[in-house]
C-alpha cells in the first residue's frame, strides 16, 4: 500500500486524530501513520484541559509564555473541544462538561481526579461527599478494589457482582451481552440500595457503552457513573475507537503498524515517508507532515544516558539539563523537569532550527507542554492538533 | 518476656545461619531484626557465590575460604545456587602480568582454571566484546540471598527456635557487667519486650557497631556503600568478572531473570546510606558496555545500594580491605562478628558458635556443612515452566505471581508490608517494578483483613516513593517510557498527587 496525501500525519493518538479529523472536514486527504495503537487507550479516558484552577480556559491566561496552549490562543482551544464533542457524539461516545469548569471524578483510589469533558458514563462522578454512594465491584476483579473508596466515605456501602470472569476488558465485554446484562440489572434491582448514587468501575460494554449506562440508570431511576480503572481502560479504548472510527468514515487512510525508515527530501521540504512494518513497505507522499507521534511514553521521543532524540525526522529536541536534573527526588511532587522536553515550534507550528518548511508539530511532543504537572493531557493534544491542522490545511 | 540460651542480632544472612547452626547443635535461641530478612548488606548484594577469584591475588585467605565454602553451598543448597560457572574476561589493554599473577594465585588457593580463547569465550557468552583476548572459566555461582536466608530460618524454626523480625533492639540489659538480655521493639506496635539469655551474639552486620554501643562497647569497622544495577532480563548466562586488579563496576551476574551490575565502593559513616549516585551509574554502565556491549542500550530497571561491614581500614582504599572476617569477644556475655562475605556465611555462622558452645560449656559439634538446606523440597525454583502452571488470577505479570499466592503469603506471615510479600513471592520485582501490582496487592491485603485500607493507601506512597528513588539514577530508554506511563497511572488515573 503506497499513496500520495495532501497531509501525512505521523502519530495516531489523540493529537494526531484530531487534526486528522479537522483535515478531512477540510476536504483535504489524508494519511495517518501510526506505530500501534496510541497511549490514550491507557488512559481515563477523560478531556483534562487545565488541572490547576476552577475555569480551565481562563486558566491558560496565565500560563507560561512557552506553553503551547499560548499558542493555540482560547478560542481555538474552545472550537477544538466543540469538534471532538461532535465527533464523539456520532460516533456513540458522547461527552459532557464545559470548558469553563473543571469537575472532579472519583478515582479507583477513593481520591479525585480533576479534569473537563468527561464520557456520559462518568457524568454523576462528581458528588458531595456526604451524598450516599454504594459502589458495585465484579467478584476477584483484579484491578478494583471497593475498600480504598468506602473507607475513605463514611457514607457508602459495596455489593458484589460474579461475573464469572475477572479482567476488566472481559467483564466489559460480557456487558455487550443482552442477558449478562439483564441478569445484572435483576441483581442490582434485587440489593434494594439506599437512596444515593451508584458507582460501577468502567466496565459497562465495550464500544456502546452510552447505550449499556442509560439502560441501567433508566431501569434503576438512579443516578449512576462509571468510576475509571487501571490500563485496560475502557473509558479509553472507547475513546480511541471513536476516533478511529471517524477517520475511517471521513475517508482517512490508516498505516497502522508502521513506522518511518527512511524520509525523502528535497530543499526545505519534506516529499514522502517510506514505513516499515510487518507486511510490505510502503511509501507515502505528502505536500504536509504533522508530526504527532508523543512525547517519551508514546516513542516519539526516546532518552539516552544523557541526551534525547527525536524518532521520526531527528529534528532537535529542547532537554531541561543533564541527567541528574531531568526528576525530581519526589516522586509525587508535580512537574518533573524532563516534561519540559520536546520539540520547539514557532507562531505557525513549524519546528524551529530544522528548515523543513512543511513539517508541523502538534501534542505532547511538543517541548514545555508539562502535561502532568498542569493536568492538560488530553486537552492540549486535542487543541494544538486542531490548530496545526488549520495552518497546515491553508497551505496543503 | 522470652528466654533462651542464644540472643542473635541481625536477620542477615550470618544471623540466618548461627540459628541454623545453633538449631542443629539443639541450642535454643532467638533471632531479632529489625526489618525482614536480609535486609542490610545480604539483600543488597551482587547474589555472587565466589569462587574466589576476585581474591585470589591480593586477598589469598579470603580466596580460600570462598572457595571452600562455594563447594559446600552448591551441595546443600542446590535451589538457591545456579551453577552458572563465572569467567574473567580479558579485554585489550589489561594486564597480561596481572593474568599471570592471576593463574598461579588460583592454582595456590585450589580454585580450578581453564583458559578460553576468545572463540570459545565467545560460544559460552556471545554478548561478550568480541575483542577479548581471552577468558578464564572459574566456579563462580549465582546464588538468591533472600531465599538463602529464608531456609537457613526454616531448620531454626523446625527445632523451635524464636525468630523475630520487624523488632528493634532497643536496649541491652547489662547486670553486674554481663549483658543478660536485650529489649526490642515492634515496629508497628511499638510494642517493647524483653528478652533473656546466656549469650548474645552481635550480627547485625553494618548496624554492628550501633549494637555494640548499647552494651558500651565498640565495633571497629569501615563501611563501605557498593551500588548496582539491575537489567531487564539476562544478557549472560554466565558470571562475568574482568580480569584485573578488583575495581568498580566489573562484574555481571545473572541472578533469575535479570543480571546485576556492580559494583562501586565509597566509605560511608551511616550504615543506612542507600542513596545512588547517578555518577555511579555512568561508571557501572560504562564498565559493564565494555565487558557486555548491548548493556549500552538494554533497559535497566533499578539501582540499589548495599554498605559492606568490612574489617576495619587504616584508611586508603576499601577495595585492599580483606574481605576475611573477624570475632571480637567483648568478655561480658556478648561476641560480635564482621567482616566477610555472603559466600563465607556459613563459616562464619560455624565459628562464631564454636566460640558460644565453647562459653555454653557444651561440645555438639557443626554439622551445616554435611546437611542439605531444608525446605528446599517445597520451593518451585525458577524455571518458568513451573509458574505457567499455575496461570489463574496472576496479580503480578511481570513475575506471574497469583492473587492467591498474595493471599496466602499475607494469612500465613500476618505481615503488614509490602516489602514481606515481594520478598517470598517476587511480586514487583520484574519491569514494572511494582508499578502496576503494588495497587492490586494491597487491595488484597485489605481483603485479608490484615491491613486498614486507609494504611494500605500510606504503604501504597511510601512503596511509590522508595521505588522511584531506586529508579531515578538509571532513569532514561525504555525505562523511562515505562517510569512515565507509571507515573500517570499514579496521577492522572488514581489521583495520588500531593495535598489530596
Amino acid at each position: 500500500m503506497s499513496g500520495t496525501y495532501d497531509v501525512v500525519i505521523i502519530g495516531g493518538g489523540m493529537s494526531g486524530m484530531m487534526a486528522a479529523v479537522a483535515l478531512a472536514d477540510m476536504g483535504r486527504k489524508i494519511a495517518v501513520v501510526s506505530r500501534g495503537d496510541p497511549v490514550c487507550c491507557l488512559s481515563t479516558g477523560c478531556i483534562d484541559v487545565l488541572a490547576a484552577g476552577n475555569d480551565p480556559l481562563e486558566g491558560i491566561g496565565s500560563l507560561p509564555d512557552n506553553h503551547p496552549y499560548r499558542l493555540v490562543g482560547k478560542d481555538t482551544l474552545t472550537a477544538s473541544l466543540e469538534m471532538f464533542r461532535t465527533v464523539m457524539s456520532e460516533e456513540c461516545g458522547a461527552y459532557v462538561g464545559d470548558v469553563n469548569a473543571n469537575r472532579r471524578i472519583l478515582t479507583p483510589l477513593g481520591r479525585h481526579k480533576v479534569t473537563c469533558l468527561v464520557p456520559a458514563t462518568m457524568e454523576f462522578a462528581d458528588f458531595h461527599s456526604d451524598e450516599y454512594i454504594h459502589v458495585i465491584s465484579f467478584n476477584e476483579m483484579k484491578d478494583f478494589y471497593p475498600n480504598y473508596i468506602t473507607s475513605r466515605y463514611k457514607n457508602s456501602g459495596c455489593s458484589i457482582f460474579d461475573a464469572g470472569i475477572s479482567t476488566t476488558m472481559s467483564i466489559a465485554e460480557r456487558f455487550e451481552n443482552r442477558q449478562f446484562l439483564e441478569a445484572f440489572i435483576s441483581w442490582l434491582k434485587g440489593l434494594d440500595i439506599p437512596e444515593g448514587r451508584i458507582a460501577i468501575p468502567a466496565v459497562l460494554g465495550m464500544h456502546f457503552a452510552v447505550n449499556v449506562y442509560n439502560e441501567i440508570s433508566v431501569e434503576l431511576g438512579r443516578k449512576v457513573f462509571e468510576i475509571p480503572t487501571l490500563p485496560p481502560s475502557m473509558p479509553g479504548l472507547r475513546l480511541f475507537g471513536g476516533l478511529k472510527n471517524a477517520l475511517l468514515k471521513r475517508g482517512v487512510d490508516l498505516y497502522w503498524g508502521k513506522e518511518i525508515y527512511s524520509v525523502e527530501k528535497s530543499g526545505g521540504q519534506i516529499e514522502a515517508v517510506t514505513l516499515a512494518g510487518a507486511g510490505r513497505s510502503a511509501r507515502v507522499q505528502g505536500n504536509a507532515f504533522i508530526l504527532a507521534t508523543g512525547s517519551f511514553v508514546s516513542g516519539g521521543l526516546h532518552a539516552s544516558m544523557d541526551a534525547a532524540t527525536e524518532t521520526a525526522f531527528d529534528l532537535p529536541v529542547y532537554l531541561p539539563g543533564k541527567r541528574k536534573s531531568w526528576f525530581n527526588d519526589d516522586f509525587f511532587a508535580p512537574g518533573h523537569a524532563i516534561e519540559k522536553s520536546g520539540i520547539c515550534v514557532d507562531q505557525s507550528f513549524r519546528p524551529v532550527d530544522s528548515r523543513i518548511e512543511n513539517l508541523f508539530v502538534c501534542g505532547s511532543i511538543l517541548a514545555f507542554s508539562e502535561v502532568m504537572k498542569y493536568g492538560c493531557g488530553h486537552g492540549m493534544a486535542i487543541a494544538t492538533g486542531v490548530a496545526a491542522a488549520n495552518v497546515c490545511g491553508e497551505l496543503a | 518476656m522470652i528466654k533462651t540460651d542464644v540472643i542473635i542480632i541481625g536477620g542477615g544472612s550470618t544471623g540466618c545461619g548461627i540459628a541454623r547452626d545453633l538449631a542443629l547443635r539443639d541450642i535454643p535461641h532467638c533471632l531479632i531484626e529489625k526489618g525482614d530478612f536480609a535486609a542490610g548488606a545480604t539483600g543488597a548484594c551482587q547474589g555472587l557465590l565466589h569462587s574466589g577469584g576476585r581474591y585470589a591475588v591480593n586477598d589469598p585467605e579470603a580466596a580460600a575460604e570462598c572457595i571452600s565454602e562455594n563447594m559446600i553451598l552448591r551441595k546443600i543448597g542446590i535451589k538457591c545456587v545456579e551453577q552458572t560457572g563465572g569467567l574473567f574476561v580479558r579485554l585489550p589493554g589489561d594486564s597480561k602480568r596481572f593474568r599471570d599473577m592471576f593463574l598461579k594465585s588460583c592454582e595456590e588457593t585450589g580454585i580450578s582454571t581453564e583458559v578460553l580463547s576468545p572463540s570459545r569465550a565467545l560460544e559460552l557468552v556471545p554478548s561478550l566484546s568480541p575483542s577479548l583476548e581471552e577468558a578464564i572459566k572459574v566456579p563462580d555461582c549465582s546464588i538468591d540471598p533472600f531465599r538463602l536466608c529464608m531456609l537457613n530460618i526454616t531448620s531454626s524454626q523446625k527445632r523451635g527456635g524464636e525468630i523475630l523480625t520487624h523488632n528493634r533492639v532497643i536496649d541491652i540489659i547489662r547486670e553486674h557487667g554481663r549483658c543478660v538480655g536485650v529489649k526490642v521493639q515492634e515496629e508497628s506496635t511499638s510494642e517493647v519486650r524483653e528478652i533473656r539469655g546466656k549469650i548474645i551474639v552481635n550480627a547485625a552486620g553494618a548496624w554492628g557497631d550501633n549494637i555494640a554501643s548499647l552494651a558500651g562497647s565498640t565495633v571497629p569497622m569501615t563501611l563501605s556503600k557498593g551500588s548496582l544495577i539491575v537489567t531487564n532480563h539476562r544478557l549472560t548466562n554466565m558470571v562475568i568478572n574482568r580480569l584485573r586488579p578488583s575495581s568498580d563496576g566489573d562484574i555481571i551476574v545473572p541472578n533469575e531473570a535479570v543480571c546485576l551490575a556492580g559494583t562501586t565502593s565509597i566509605t560511608v559513616t551511616d550504615p543506612d546510606s542507600s542513596d545512588v549516585d547517578p555518577a555511579e551509574v555512568d561508571i557501572i554502565a560504562t564498565q559493564a558496555q565494555q565487558l557486555l556491549p548491548e548493556f549500552v542500550t538494554t533497559r535497566l530497571i533499578r539501582t540499589y545500594a548495599g554498605v559492606r561491614p568490612l574489617l576495619k581500614a587504616d584508611g586508603g582504599d576499601d577495595r585492599k580491605i580483606s574481605r576475611s572476617f573477624k570475632i571480637m569477644d567483648h568478655k561480658n556475655g556478648m561476641f560480635s562478628i564482621m567482616g566477610g562475605k555472603l559466600t563465607t556465611y556459613r563459616l562464619m555462622a560455624e565459628k562464631i558458635s564454636d566460640r558460644v558452645m565453647e562459653a555454653l560449656g557444651l561440645k555438639t559439634r557443626c554439622r551445616t556443612a554435611e546437611l542439605p538446606l531444608e525446605g528446599q523440597e517445597e520451593l518451585s525454583g525458577y524455571p518458568l515452566c513451573n509458574r505457567l502452571k499455575i496461570l489463574e488470577n496472576i496479580v503480578c505479570e511481570c513475575e506471574l505471581v497469583t492473587a492467591d499466592e498474595v493471599e496466602k503469603v499475607a494469612r500465613e506471615i500476618g505481615t503488614r508490608h509490602i516489602g514481606d510479600i515481594q520478598h517470598r513471592t517476587r511480586l514487583g520485582m520484574g519491569p514494572c517494578q511494582g508499578g502496576f501490582c503494588t495497587y492490586r496487592a494491597l487491595g488484597i491485603m485489605q481483603e485479608t483483613g490484615k491491613m486498614t485500607p486507609e494504611a494500605s493507601m500510606q504503604v501504597l506512597r511510601e512503596f511509590l516513593q522508595r521505588r522511584f528513588k531506586g529508579i531515578k539514577p538509571a532513569l532514561w530508554g525504555d525505562q523511562l517510557r515505562e517510569e512515565q506511563l507509571v507515573e500517570s497511572i499514579c496521577l492522572g488515573i488514581l489521583g495520588m498527587e500531593q495535598g489530596q
